[in-house]
């Protein structure tokens, strides 16, 4: 077993491009898809995340030692000893600088919080992305989003009649 | 394969998760797509908005069990749609969030009295006196379910009152806790409540609390409110209109309990009195004594002793514009202060319990008021004695060529 600390077990991930990441087993395990692999299994040896790069993962490796419930020297969870509110608050404004990425970034993120299945990230991203484009107009939501608009004139019209009053 | 026999294997080359689907940027991916449109805000202009963007996120969005995930993931933070009175919906909010008056109204195939006990999570309970059953509707879906009442609750000897819920992360499935009152041979009362489980299509066991003696006979109950995890209703003695107490029903626990009034108001037969969530959670009263609305908010002590404690008051007649004059014409100022003396006073109407939103009627207008911000709106006039029963969901219903909700079905039996 691969020990850094005591008491502290780490886990390998690897990325396809042959990058190594040593975390805490307790990181790991944000990914929900990480901590099925570890509670399923009797061995620890290095875990492959296929698709996503080295750049993208350490992004996400980040996110998840921030977001981990920390614990404290004495064992006790550290919100004991910081006030929960000053905690999220802190988290909040650390999350809105983590997320100041370009698109493709965001998109690769997105992705990659998906297949993990890390809630908090795949929240942040989702909803960065929503807010991004929901007060555009149609044709901005298409252009950002690189979505075609495939409705024939009368097609659309059918569907401002149907829900007229949400066109208003 | 044993233990053993992976390790060896895995010795040879790392684990790796099951492939991932070929790699495609994110909103090429239905269901990538699909997880980023469940945060589009669960305004009712949302969905349809978004569905003109292109036929695939029509697909998407008009989806049912998108439909559902979208009113889960909103749970929490459901717009105030509007409000029901009796059968008919009324919209609250401004366009383009302004669902047409009547949208959701529905047709009754039986005659009767019928009496709302409220709207939660999408759903509204009606009690049919006449049939004795209830009836659980879900406005998007179009989907009714009539559920007897069971044995032991009978209109007649004691009122019953009742709220729908659901689970929490459930959307499929719906609850519904029915209370009231009993007295046994000893003369006893006690409050008695059941839950109904649309999962199981039963009835759970009769679950009980005593109360004090002094319990009226003729017991009324209010509408419920939900706070955390536990469901409120005040109860009355219908002959005197007095408060006597709080019920309380642990939707997790499973466990009823009677909780106090407050002392100072536990008396005031004048005045007006609606549960609502206290700021910074927990149970609170809005209670209303002639223009004047104070908040108190429930503490319970370390021996899980309840106390109330007075916080904010807000003068109604401050806040809410009531002069007649001034409101039809404001050039003209002649109102005098003594005429305020001879308005009625302000009522309660209804409760939004997600948004925390106060209906009140008064003498010139019907207005909702946020109770943390005291923001206020004017809302569709009706007569002093109407409840209302307001309607917080998510919107999703349904959008798309064909598939709008043409409001008209009739109730049928399941």
């Amino acid at each position: 077993m691969a020990t850094r600390e005591a008491g502290k077990k780490m886990i390998m991930l690897k990325s396809p491009d042959g990058m190594e990441f040593e975390v805490e087993e307790a990181v790991a395990m944000e990914s929900q898809t990480i901590r099925k692999m570890i509670e399923d299994d009797c061995a620890d040896t290095a875990i492959l995340i296929p698709n996503i790069n080295s750049k993208i993962l350490s992004r996400v490796i980040e996110y998840c030692n921030k977001h981990v419930p920390t614990t404290g020297a004495t064992g006790a969870a550290a919100s004991d000893t910081v006030a929960p509110a000053a905690l999220a608050e802190d988290l909040k404004i650390w999350d809105a600088e983590f997320i100041k990425v370009n698109r493709a970034t965001r998109f690769d993120l997105i992705q990659a919080a998906s297949y993990l299945n890390i809630k908090g990230l795949l929240d942040l991203t989702s909803q960065t992305t929503i807010d991004t484009i929901s007060d555009n107009s149609l044709e901005e939501i298409r252009s950002f989003l690189s979505t075609k608009n495939d409705y024939l004139p009368e097609e659309e019209q059918t569907i401002r009649r149907e829900n007229q009053w949400a066109f208003q | 394969m044993s233990c053993d026999e992976m390790s060896r294997r895995r010795r040879r080359r790392p684990r790796s998760p099951p492939p991932p689907p070929a790699p495609v940027p994110p909103l090429e991916d239905d269901n990538l797509l699909s997880e980023i449109l469940l945060r589009l805000p669960p305004d009712p202009s949302s969905l349809p908005r978004a569905s003109l963007v292109s036929k695939r996120w029509l697909g998407l969005v008009s989806d049912p069990g998108f439909c559902r995930r979208f009113r889960l993931h909103h749970r929490h933070n459901p717009p105030l749609i509007g409000f029901f009175e009796g059968f008919r919906f009324q919209p609250t909010m401004d366009p383009p969030n302004r669902v047409p008056d009547g949208h959701f109204s529905v047709r009754i195939d039986t005659g009767g009295m019928f009496r709302n006990f409220g709207s939660r999570h999408g759903l509204l309970l009606t009690f049919h006196g006449t049939g004795n059953q209830l009836l659980v509707w879900d406005p998007f879906n179009v989907a009714q379910h009539r559920v007897a009442v069971p044995p032991g609750f009978d209109e007649k000897k004691h009122f019953i009152s009742g709220a729908v819920y659901r689970a929490a992360g459930d959307i499929q499935h719906f609850q519904v806790v029915l209370v009231s009152a009993e007295t046994d041979e000893l003369q006893h009362r006690q409050v008695i409540a059941r839950v109904y489980s649309s999962e199981t299509g039963a009835w759970g066991d009769r679950i009980s609390t005593p109360c004090s003696s002094k319990l009226p006979t003729n017991m009324g109950f209010s509408l419920s409110v939900l706070v955390g995890h536990s469901l409120y209703w005040l109860f009355v003695d219908i002959s005197t209109g007095r408060v006597d107490g709080i019920v309380e029903f642990d939707l997790e626990m499973q466990i009823l309990a009677v909780k106090p009034m407050p002392v100072d108001i536990a008396k005031e037969k004048q005045g007006k009195f609606q549960l609502m969530r206290a700021e910074g959670g927990g149970l609170g009263i809005f209670f209303l004594l002639k223009f004047s609305a104070q908040l108190w908010k429930m503490e319970t002590d370390s021996d899980g002793v309840a106390s109330w404690v007075l916080g904010r008051t807000v003068e109604l007649d401050k806040l809410l514009p009531l002069n007649l004059e001034e409101e039809e014409n404001s050039e003209e100022e002649e109102c005098s202060e003594e005429e305020d003396n001879e308005f009625p006073f302000p009522g309660i109407q209804g409760f939004a319990e997600y948004n925390n939103v106060v209906f009140l009627w008064t003498h010139i207008h019907n207005f909702t008021v946020q109770l943390e911000s005291l923001q206020f709106k004017k809302v569709s006039r009706t007569h002093m004695l109407a409840r209302y029963h307001p309607f917080e969901s998510a919107y999703a219903a349904g959008t798309g060529i064909g598939g709008g909700h043409d409001g008209t079905k009739l109730l049928h039996n399941t």
